[in-house]
């Protein structure tokens, strides 16, 4: 068994570590995004990583933009939020994946692809709340925490999964007595995020709803933004697909909307 | 992906949205090959966790399920869906649905060979008669109870009764089972549908068996749906021909439909039709055609080449055939059978009025054919259970009669296969008169039973 200081242990790496982090996470949570460029320029890793992913065809962008304060002004105070939260988390992405079969850069494009989404979706709910914006980057960083549990005891994961096509979420509650969403949660702790947000993560699980409203229909949309993003061809051949289980009864009621917002046809 | 095997089932369960771009990352042709060596007789996608799918999505599944089923023979296909994803797929596959379809795990269960004679009472519905019929048969086949509804209504009805049923099934689609694919019966005719290229793999994917067999059972007249063929060589040319001459014996007659020579040499179809193979463009053109229905054999069954006697071993098994027989028709009119008489000589039929009749055949270990003789009576009610509705129609009461002889078919073929006896089943045919039954049987000897249904006479033949 994975005790609660070990998973402790990873989650308190999560926090970032340098000062020019901290100083622009400090004044983006002021909304002062001019002092957040300032500060972020002192961090070079993270100027390179703001200019790496805003140049992104993703991001939909026809000129290049390289100066951070364009950068924040063009992404605004929550999604620069949520993009310097993306940065801590990618600071801990492993060099080597053991159990699931990713990498940066794999890793890198699923942090991205559930921002995006997940600001679309934010858009079409008319919610403007910058913490509920930064909640989708819980779920990578949980992965993150996971994939080092799992690490812990591979021999044991892989054994488990030989005998019985058990879904990993399980594995990991059977391992540490926690699963992806109770880790969600703990990090959005730890972050000093309000308590609404872990439970919109703990409601995405879909097997815990809220009985606010509110939330719960926030994690019925974050439940299927998981799932499809994870029916990608990159994350089923990485082996998120099989992570948690899909509650498709949970979500019949924004499918619909789900796909018009997500224009799926 | 790895499938859960239980039952000789192997069940893969992808989840979440299923399209072209993504299905060969959920399953290979590897995974599905792995998991048919593993002694399952079905392989099966469910759709339970899938929330969206597209036929491109469902297409790269039904592929790879072809290539395994030519190998393995396992039945394969998809599971666990609500109505809406099985008009869906039924939507996407209308003219081309070659694989199964299965409501749910437990619907599946019951049709798996690894698990037979559990005796389920089931309650079935499908809107099209002849799957209701092929899946009551395979149903009986495996030692259940199939109760059909003949309606929507009805299947609603009974479907609320609480306790009634042991599995309930609908929106279910048997898309292989035996030869009911590749074969079907209107009336009297057979249809054999053939599509792409055709050279000489006929000779391996037609049934000759099956089909001599058809020639001995009484069916003339033999289509060939070749609407999707493209092509052919000079060894299909040889097969078809080789197959007319041989049905000539009979006065069989073989047509084409659809087929278009842009591709074919003419020379091949002057071949053809020396052999005596008829060309139509359309299959109205000769089914929507009583007179040459009548012309090309549909209804007649004279020139028998072989008058073979009942022997030993068949009459061996003929309290086999007894019993599945009056269960059958006791389960469909819901009368009491009396025994009256039993006696091995030439079919005798004393009062020709007011009686209909249908026969099926049966080959492998052993062969011969089951006639019934229905008073129109029993017929009649027969089809009220059947079709739901009293009728006189005598088309509608005959093709009936060919769903509930298909059914008794499959019930002897259970009885068989449970004393280590494998036999195939032909498909039924019916005969709207005495005489016309009289054409084919007369001069057969075999054992006769008289039963009695209530008040009426009942008449079940034993020949070869």
């Amino acid at each position: 068994m994975i005790t609660e200081n070990k998973i402790n242990d990873y989650i308190d790496k999560i926090p970032p570590a340098s000062k020019a982090l901290q100083e622009t996470l400090k004044y983006l949570h002021l909304g002062e995004l001019a002092k957040a460029a300032k500060a972020a320029k002192e961090d070079l890793a993270l100027q390179a990583y703001l200019r790496s992913l805003v140049n992104k065809p993703i991001y939909g962008f026809k000129n290049e933009v390289s100066d951070i304060s364009q950068i924040f002004t063009i992404l605004g105070i929550s999604t620069s939020t949520q993009t310097v939260y993306n940065y801590m988390i990618s600071l801990l992405s492993p060099d080597k994946w053991l159990l699931f079969k990713l990498n940066q850069s794999s890793f890198s494009s699923l942090q991205d692809e559930l921002s995006i989404s997940w600001r679309k979706i934010l858009h079409h709910l008319n919610i403007n709340d910058k913490n509920i914006k930064s909640a989708i980057s819980l779920l990578p960083a949980s992965i993150i925490v996971s994939e080092a549990l799992f690490s812990e005891k591979i021999e044991d994961v892989n054994l488990l999964r030989s005998v019985n096509p058990i879904d990993l979420n399980t594995i990991l509650k059977r391992l540490c007595n926690k699963d992806l969403f109770d880790i969600c949660e703990n990090i959005s702790v730890k972050w000093n995020m309000p308590n609404e947000i872990a439970s919109i993560v703990q409601a995405a699980s879909g097997v815990k709803p809220s009985t606010d409203k509110k939330i719960d229909n926030l994690g019925k949309w974050m439940h299927l933004l998981l799932f499809y993003t994870l029916s990608k061809p990159l994350y089923i051949k990485s082996e998120l697909n099989d992570f948690i289980d899909f509650q498709i009864e949970y979500v019949q009621d924004i499918y619909e909307d789900f796909t018009t917002v997500m224009e799926i046809s | 992906m790895r499938a859960v095997i239980k039952n000789g089932i192997g069940i893969f369960s992808p989840q979440g949205f299923l399209d072209g771009n993504n299905s060969t990352s959920f399953l290979s042709i590897e995974d599905i090959e792995v998991t048919a060596k593993l002694n399952t007789d079905m392989i099966l996608v469910s759709l339970k966790k899938v929330i969206f799918f597209n036929r491109n999505g469902l297409d790269t599944f039904v592929k790879m399920f072809l290539k395994v089923r030519q190998t393995t023979h396992a039945t394969v296909g998809f599971c666990d869906y609500d109505s809406k994803k099985f008009d869906a797929i039924t939507n996407f596959y209308k003219d081309d649905l070659n694989f199964s379809l299965f409501v749910n795990q437990e619907a599946a269960t019951l049709f798996s060979s690894n698990f037979k004679n559990q005796n389920k009472n089931v309650l079935l519905y499908c809107e099209d008669k002849s799957q209701r019929a092929a899946m009551a048969i395979e149903l009986h086949d495996n030692g259940h109870n199939p109760i059909m509804a003949q309606t929507l209504s009805e299947f609603k009805e009974k479907s609320q009764i609480k306790n009634a049923y042991d599995v309930i099934i609908n929106d279910t689609y048997l898309g292989q089972v035996g030869l009911k694919v590749a074969t079907r019966v209107t009336g009297n005719a057979i249809i054999y549908t053939v599509s792409s290229f055709l050279d000489a793999e006929i000779g391996n994917t037609f049934n000759i068996a099956y089909h001599n067999n058809s020639l001995n059972v009484g069916f003339r007249l033999f289509i060939f749906d070749a609407y999707k063929v493209v092509s052919m060589n000079v060894h299909a040319l040889n097969f078809f021909s080789k197959l007319a001459s041989s049905g000539a014996e009979y006065n069989a007659s073989i047509c084409f439909v659809g087929l278009t020579f842009e591709k074919i040499p003419l020379a091949f179809k002057e071949t053809l039709e020396d052999s005596g193979i008829m060309f139509y463009e359309q299959m109205d053109d000769i089914l929507q055609n009583k007179e040459l229905l009548e012309e090309l054999g549909a209804s007649s069954a004279a020139n028998i080449k072989n008058k073979r006697v009942i022997n030993k071993v068949t009459v061996t098994e003929l309290p086999n055939f007894i019993e599945a027989t009056v269960a059958t028709i006791e389960m469909m009119t819901n009368a009491k059978a009396m025994k009256e008489s039993v006696k091995i000589d030439l079919l005798k039929i004393e009062e020709k009025d007011g009686k209909i009749a249908s026969s099926i055949g049966f080959y492998g270990a052993i062969d011969g054919m089951v006639v019934l003789v229905f008073p129109t009576g029993i017929a009649k009610k027969a089809c009220e259970l059947l079709i739901g509705e009293s009728t006189d129609d005598l088309d509608m009461m005959l093709d009936t009669l060919a769903e509930l002889v298909n059914i008794v078919g499959g019930k002897i073929k259970t009885l068989l296969a449970d004393q280590g006896i494998n036999v195939d089943i032909t498909l039924p045919r019916t005969y709207p008169n005495i005489d016309s039954l009289l054409e084919i049987a007369s001069g057969k000897k075999g054992a006769q039973v008289d039963l009695a249904f209530d008040d009426d006479r009942f008449l079940f033949f034993l020949t070869r």
